[in-house]
Parts: structure tokens; C-alpha cells; sequence
């Protein structure tokens, strides 16, 4: 091993167990909530009968057998890993603030795809998640923006007959406007 | 044996007839590109080209239909190798093994091996539904509950194979997925279930909506936020796709015959389906594999298994319908609907009434299965040229794609909501490494398994044992039990090895 891998290497110290042990032990306790809750459900089975809360109960039993088999490999690995003195790698190093950016804007693109209609939503969400993924070049950002939004309407409304969403209040008339401009209908 | 030799060829002149034959082309070439863009589904392809099949007869009208469905259960596969998406649920395990030979290179040549296993696939078993349906038919209509979940059962246990790193995670990624799927109206007594008082969760979260979320979705999430990849940075390969010469395909025949087998058997079995074939095809393939740990970065056997089985379904599922009038599938249901727009009741009866129409749909389906070469490569090649656009761009046009795909699954924003959030719940699902198609799987399989679990108990008085004490189901299940503890008997024989050692 080269000095600068070893060095690499000394450095990425291994996840505390802890931290590894965080996700198994959230799904136990989710799955016991949601145990409890299939014992709820008030479809009271007939005789002989399963019921519905049966095979959710079943699942839920697994998923908290399956935490424990996780937990059991965790420190199994970790044993392992000492055992051959091998740290866990690190993960690929994310662009939080850009990662945040497009998260957002998705969950906008949905919610105002069904405020704003599709058309609008559509340009100013192409407008800018592209911004936000790196095109910088303003004409080919807006050109492509307008172009895949008319292309989009066309193949969908036009040939396959989807309605799409077409937003409320005012831009519900503007849409149509906007269909009748295109001759989409 | 001779009068259907003489029917084959009555067949094949009707086969080749223009507007026959211009109808397979058509059908492959919608299929293909219905399979291939997300949310629009090879079934959706199918219900849409029925209105047109209104003017024209049973003959071109099955063989439009049939093209779209062989063309659309293929389709899907090139965007999987490709972008990592699959076009529909049963390209997820050729998604597994094509994208990951993409990035090792070899995209030309893993769309290529995708097209001829496709084609092989198809092409055996249109012949094997030519000459075995009636045996065959009488064999899946003995199939009962019991069988069924047995089938199912062991589409699940493949998950034991999916989860290579880490089976603990593989499990609990299965058991969510399986959760998901019991969400909404339970279908044996009509509870509602952990809908929260929510109407739009009665209905059960659509599958397809989380396929889409957390492949594409969680995918693009993933490429665009990794730090020093180059912004923007264009994508300058363009793929051409490669065929494999005949010692590639010869040296895969054994794969090729067990996808064979595998999907025609279960095509046949109404109520599965390819996607269960791809599944239950991928995880043997593992399985019998000599180096199973491979599977998953990039594997011929893992692609030309899934390949195969998914192609080879489509020949089974038609036996069903043209020998018993029993639609196994979506996709043969709408064909079953044509039958009858035509005034004409599919069964056996077909075969003494109109031989000739149940003849060239033989015919059509081998001679679709061969022209799906030539559809397959002028599709992947319009697809490989995306490959060219600027990731930015090529990725909101994905995220665009798939809003627009959940939203025609039923006209509802709720659908494009659960994909949404299904998004990012893939990306952390892929940054903290529980494994994807585990769940996948799981929210698929899963309602299956409860309605044939259920309906099982309800007639045998929730004895458990007759899954084991009925000869095919238990085959079927002792197969499963022998998969599952596989995994664990290879660690102890490697253990025993290293302490031998």
C-alpha cells in the first residue's frame, strides 16, 4: 500500500455501532406501532377465519425478525472488520445545499402541477431544475424549457389523449386558452 | 400432426398478408416504446390500440395486439440498461444486470444480448404454445390457490439471492415493501387497512408508482448531488447496439433453456405473469450459478435469464386464453375483450371453428418474436441517442417523464404525490444502502401471496401443512425452503473449508 492510501485509510475512523444500529432499531419500533395497530383493525374475522389484520401482523413480525438478523450482522461485520483491521469506506461526498435545491423543487413540480396546471408548471420547473443542476446558458435553458414543455403537451394531451393537470381558478381558463392557441384541442 | 402442419402454412400465407403483416410491425414498434417509457406500461399500449382493431378483423387485430404485447414486455429493458430504469416491474431484474454492464462498458453489447434473448425467448415459446396447448392448459387449470401461492412464495424467496451484501437489509427492504402492499382495501374480507382515514389511500399504493419514484427519481437524485462530478458535464457516448455472435448466445444456452422453461410455465399459470417469471428466472439463474456473488455488478446469466423468461411468458399466457378462454393477465384480458368484439368466445372450441385465425396467431406470434430483432435495434438506437443530451437535462426531462407516467396511471395527483415522496425515499434508500429491488419485489409479490395465502386458509380450514402435502405445491415450496437456506449452508461450507484450510 502506497503512503497516501495508508494515510487515506488511518483516516476514515469506522462508524460508531451505535449509528449502525439507529435504522434496524427505528423499523422495530415502527413495526410494533404498526403491530399494534393491525390489532385494530375492525373487521372482526368469522369463525375459522384469519382476518384481515392477519397477514400485515405476520409481515410486521418478519420485518422485526429481519432487524434483528441486521443488528446480529452489524456486529458480526464489525467483529470481522477489527479482526482484519479494515475500516468501513466512507460514502461519496453529496452537494447538500444543490441535493436540498432538487428535493424541493419536485415537491414543488408536484404541487403546482396541480395549482398552476401543467404547462406553467412544467416551463418553470424545467427552468429551473436544470438551472439548479448545472446549465448556466440562458438561451438553451429557456429554448429547451419552452420546447420540451410544447413537446410534452403535444405527444401527451394531443395524440394520447392524457388530461393532464390543468390547474385551478385562473389558470384553469388560461390552459384551455393556451390548448386552443396550440390547436391541442 | 399433418393437418396442423397444413394449418401452419395456411398460417404463414395469412401471416404475410400486408395488412397482417403491417399490423405486427406496427404493434412492435408501439410496444417497444410503450415498454420503454416509464409509466406508461405495456398494458396501456394494448387498451389504447384496441379501439382501432374496431374496423378490422380478428386476424390483424390479434396480431396488432400481440405485437404490442411482445414488443411492450421487451421495451422496457432499454431504458433499464440504459438509465436504470425500468419501462415496467418485470424489467427490474434485467435493470439489475444491464445497468450495471452499462457502466462497466459493455451497454452495446447488454442491449444487443437483451434483444436476442428477447427474441429466443419469445420465439420458443410461441412455438412451444403452437404444439403443446392443450396438455399444457389442462395441467395450469388443475392450478389452485394453494399452487398459486407456492408460485408466489417462491418469487419472494428470491430476494434471498437479490441481497447479496447484506441479507438482514435485503429482508427488511422485502417485509417494508410487503407492508406497502397491505395498505389500503384488503381484497378477502374488505377491511380497510392503516388508510389513517384517508380516501386516496383506500385504493392501496399503486406499485408502479414506487417502481418509478424509487428508480428513476432516487436515481437521478443520486447522480446529480455527488460532489466533484463536473456540472453539466454531457454525456458523449452514443451506443450502437452489438448482437452476440452465435458461440455468445451458445454458451448461454443453458440459462436461455431454464428462462425458457421458467417463463412459458409461468406465463401459462393465470394470475402471474412475466413479472413473476423474471423474478422467480433471475433468482434460479443465481442460484445454480457458480459464482452467485457476481450477480448484481453486471452478469450475462442475471440479463439473459430475466430476458428470456420475460419473452417466453408471453408465448404461455396465450395458452390459457386460445385453449380454455381463461385470461391469465391484463394483457390477454383486453385480447380476450377483442375475441369477443369479434362475436367470437375463446376455448377449445376455437380450434375446431376458426383453426385458421388460431393458426396465423401461431404463426404471428413466431414471426413478431422475429422481427422484434430489427424493432428492438431501431429502438435502442432512437433511446441511445439520449445518451448524448447533457445529464442536466436528460434528468428533468426523466423527473418530467415519470410526474407525467404516475399521473396517467389513474388520472390522480395522489399517485404523483407517492411517487414523489417514494423519490426521495430512494435516494436514502440507495445512500444508506438498503437494497431497492427487495422492496420492489416485496410491494408486487406481496398482495399476491396474502390474496393466495388467505384463500388457501379460507378452503382448507387453516391447516398449513397442505402446501406441503399437495405434489406440485409442495415440489414447489420444498424448492423455495431449499433456496432460502442455500445462502446459509454456503457460509458454513466455506467456514468449514477455511477451518479444514
Amino acid at each position: 500500500m502506497s503512503k497516501t492510501d495508508a494515510g487515506e485509510a488511518q483516516d476514515v475512523s469506522p462508524e460508531p455501532v451505535w449509528k449502525s444500529l439507529v435504522g434496524p432499531l427505528l423499523f422495530v419500533l415502527l413495526a410494533g406501532t404498526f403491530y399494534v395497530l393491525a390489532g385494530k383493525i375492525d373487521e372482526p374475522p368469522g369463525p375459522e377465519q384469519l382476518g384481515a389484520g392477519f397477514w400485515p401482523k405476520m409481515v410486521l413480525i418478519f420485518l422485526m425478525v429481519s432487524c434483528g438478523i441486521k443488528v446480529g450482522e452489524i456486529f458480526m461485520a464489525r467483529g470481522k472488520r477489527e479482526a482484519e483491521g479494515t475500516p468501513a469506506g466512507p460514502l461519496p461526498e453529496v452537494n447538500t445545499l444543490k441535493l436540498a435545491a432538487m428535493i424541493a423543487m419536485v415537491i414543488a413540480a408536484v404541487y403546482f402541477m396541480d395549482v398552476i396546471g401543467f404547462p406553467l408548471a412544467n416551463f418553470l420547473f424545467l427552468l429551473l431544475f436544470m438551472r439548479i443542476a448545472g446549465l448556466r446558458k440562458k438561451l438553451p435553458l429557456f429554448l429547451t424549457s419552452v420546447l420540451g414543455t410544447l413537446f410534452l403537451l403535444y405527444l401527451f394531451v394531443k395524440i394520447v389523449y392524457l388530461p393532464l393537470p390543468k390547474g385551478q381558478w385562473f389558470f384553469d381558463d388560461m390552459t384551455i386558452f393556451l390548448y386552443r392557441v396550440l390547436h391541442i384541442i | 400432426m399433418f393437418d396442423q402442419l397444413s394449418l401452419l402454412g395456411a398460417g404463414l400465407v395469412n401471416t404475410f398478408d400486408p395488412l397482417n403483416f403491417s399490423m405486427i410491425l406496427v404493434g412492435l414498434v408501439i410496444g417497444v416504446l410503450a415498454g420503454a417509457l416509464p409509466g406508461i406500461t405495456m398494458l396501456n399500449a394494448i387498451v389504447l390500440v384496441l379501439p382501432f382493431t374496431y374496423l378490422m378483423g380478428i386476424v390483424p387485430s390479434l396480431l396488432l395486439m400481440t405485437s404490442v404485447y411482445c414488443g411492450g414486455v421487451f421495451g422496457g429493458s432499454i431504458t433499464g440498461i440504459l438509465f436504470n430504469i425500468p419501462g415496467d416491474p418485470m424489467n427490474v431484474p434485467t435493470t439489475w444486470e444491464g445497468y450495471a454492464l452499462n457502466k462497466k462498458g459493455f451497454v452495446s453489447k447488454a442491449l444487443g444480448m437483451a434483444i436476442m434473448c428477447s427474441a429466443i425467448g419469445g420465439f420458443l415459446s410461441a412455438l412451444v404454445m403452437t404444439f403443446v396447448s392443450p396438455p399444457f392448459a389442462k395441467v395450469a387449470l388443475s392450478f389452485s390457490s394453494c399452487e398459486y401461492f407456492s408460485v408466489v412464495f417462491l418469487g419472494l424467496v428470491s430476494v434471498v439471492v437479490i441481497g447479496t451484501r447484506s441479507i438482514g437489509s435485503a429482508f427488511i427492504s422485502l417485509f417494508i415493501g410487503m407492508f406497502l402492499g397491505t395498505v389500503g382495501m384488503d381484497e378477502i374480507y374488505g377491511a380497510v387497512r392503516f388508510t389513517f382515514g384517508s380516501r386516496i389511500m383506500e385504493t392501496g399504493i399503486n406499485f408502479t408508482t414506487v417502481l418509478i419514484g424509487l428508480f428513476a427519481i432516487g436515481e437521478v437524485l443520486d447522480q446529480l448531488s455527488v460532489k466533484n462530478k463536473g456540472d453539466g458535464e454531457i454525456i458523449r457516448t452514443r451506443p450502437k447496439t452489438t448482437l452476440p455472435t452465435f458461440g455468445e448466445i451458445w454458451a448461454l444456452r443453458n440459462t436461455i433453456l431454464r428462462g425458457l422453461g421458467i417463463g412459458t410455465v409461468i406465463g401459462a399459470i393465470p394470475g402471474t405473469g412475466a413479472t413473476v417469471a423474471s423474478f422467480v428466472s433471475y433468482g434460479v439463474e443465481k442460484q445454480v450459478s457458480k459464482t452467485p456473488e457476481k450477480f448484481g455488478t453486471g452478469v450475462w446469466e442475471g440479463l439473459a435469464a430475466s430476458e428470456t423468461s420475460i419473452n417466453a411468458s408471453t408465448g404461455g399466457a396465450m395458452i390459457p386464453l386460445l385453449t380454455l378462454g381463461i385470461p391469465g393477465s391484463g394483457a390477454t384480458a383486453v385480447m380476450m375483450g377483442a375475441f369477443l368484439l369479434h362475436g367470437i368466445q375463446p376455448g377449445p372450441l376455437l380450434f375446431n371453428k376458426s383453426p385458421e385465425a388460431v393458426y396465423t396467431i401461431f404463426v404471428g406470434m413466431l414471426v413478431c418474436n422475429l422481427i422484434m430483432i430489427l424493432a428492438g435495434l431501431i429502438t435502442a438506437k432512437f433511446f441511445s441517442e439520449l445518451m448524448r443530451v447533457p445529464e442536466n437535462i436528460l434528468c428533468a426531462f426523466i423527473i418530467t417523464f415519470c410526474l407525467i407516467g404516475a399521473f396517467a396511471l389513474r388520472n390522480d395527483m395522489a399517485d404523483v404525490w407517492f411517487m414523489a415522496i417514494f423519490g426521495i425515499v430512494g435516494y436514502f434508500m440507495r445512500r444508506y444502502d438498503l437494497p431497492i429491488p427487495p422492496m420492489i419485489l416485496g410491494i408486487i409479490l406481496g398482495p399476491l401471496a396474502e390474496k393466495y395465502f388467505l384463500t388457501t386458509m379460507i378452503g382448507a380450514g387453516n391447516d398449513f401443512t397442505i402446501f406441503f402435502t399437495r405434489p406440485v405445491s409442495g415440489c414447489l415450496m420444498v424448492t423455495s425452503i431449499g433456496l432460502l437456506l442455500m445462502p446459509f449452508l454456503r457460509g458454513l461450507g466455506k467456514k468449514g473449508k477455511k477451518a479444514q484450510a
